[in-house]
């Protein structure tokens, strides 16, 4: 007697033929939504933590000031003086009308410089700050 | 007499092309930085010369925040982490007032002062407005704020605005 498996005559192996397809799909998102670095941060901060936090829903209008140790102050590529703020950001205000402006301040800073900063801000009309926070856990 | 030649199919292979997608995935994967900015949004005053109109004490609630973290709520020494719940019952009494009668807090800080401390008063005065906007927003629509309509939200924020002014600096010599 011979035995015989009963087997379907149907091929058993998956498609892969759309794999690739697929991959694309996935690669397409990610460099989609990919936003390469752009500036190289200078400066040494550490951001505080708080609870009620905002989400800035349109990344285009934010422009970043990093405030870091030693009360170093950041804008776009370069470390800057306080006096020259307001021309910046005055410019940038121009090219934006309503820019966000983010402020990455050191938790150690003191209030009396993000003052400062605040009040060069108010003088080139970039009112809508963030104080940029990490979400306590 | 012509002789059919048998063409042997041409094709590409293909099978390597899951492979170069996925190395180009992969470099995306890791580039990609979706870091979602988070922050406290505040809106600064204008600058001008005119005074400031006089406000009713009773619509005045002054946080004075020194250098070494205490903290001042109308003149009475209270926690950091007192401000939340001391505020809220205040800006609930005002709900139903017309808008120019709401609460304003009033941030005022020492040139010394720590920016965390700061950061962690403001904190605490966002989650007393956004609370109470919650629960406004939970007894009349059944939704938390968030999840409601534009038309709502509105509703809720015309009842519960946010108001917080960053007290102008007191010019100390240093």
């Amino acid at each position: 007697m011979k035995f015989e498996k009963k087997r379907a005559s149907t091929k058993q192996d998956i498609p892969t033929a759309s794999l690739p397809d697929i991959i694309f799909m996935l690669l397409l998102f990610f460099m989609v939504t990919t936003t390469l670095r752009e500036v190289e941060v200078l400066v040494d901060f550490a951001l505080p933590e708080a609870e009620a936090l905002e989400k800035i829903e349109n990344k285009r209008l934010i422009s970043y000031v990093w405030v870091g140790k030693g009360n170093k102050i950041q804008i776009n590529d370069s470390i800057v003086m306080l006096d020259d703020i307001q021309p910046i950001m005055y410019g940038k205000r121009q090219a934006l009308p309503n820019v966000i402006v983010s402020l990455r301040v050191d938790k150690a800073i003191n209030m009396g410089l993000v003052t400062d900063i605040q009040q060069e801000l108010r003088k080139a009309y970039c009112l809508r700050v963030n104080y940029s926070s990490n979400i306590k856990i | 007499m012509l002789k059919k030649r048998k063409l042997s199919e041409a094709s590409i292979p293909t099978s390597s092309m899951a492979d170069i997608a996925f190395l180009l995935l992969i470099f995306f994967l890791v580039a990609t930085v979706i870091d979602v900015d988070t922050g406290i949004g505040m809106t600064l005053p204008e600058l001008s010369d005119l005074e400031p109109p006089p406000v009713s004490k009773d619509r005045m609630a002054a946080l004075l925040i020194n250098e070494t973290g205490d903290v001042l709520l109308n003149g009475e020494a209270i926690s950091l982490f007192q401000i939340k719940n001391t505020l809220k019952p205040r800006i609930q009494s005002k709900i139903d007032l017309p808008s120019n009668k709401k609460l304003i807090v009033s941030l005022k800080t020492d040139r010394k002062t720590v920016y965390n401390a700061y950061i962690q008063a403001l904190d605490q005065v966002k989650m007393a407005f956004f609370e109470v906007r919650d629960e406004y927003s939970n007894s009349r629509f059944g939704n938390n704020y968030d999840d409601l309509e534009e038309e709502e939200q509105q509703e809720v924020k015309d009842a519960v605005p946010i108001i917080i002014s960053i007290a102008e600096p007191e010019q100390v010599t240093k």
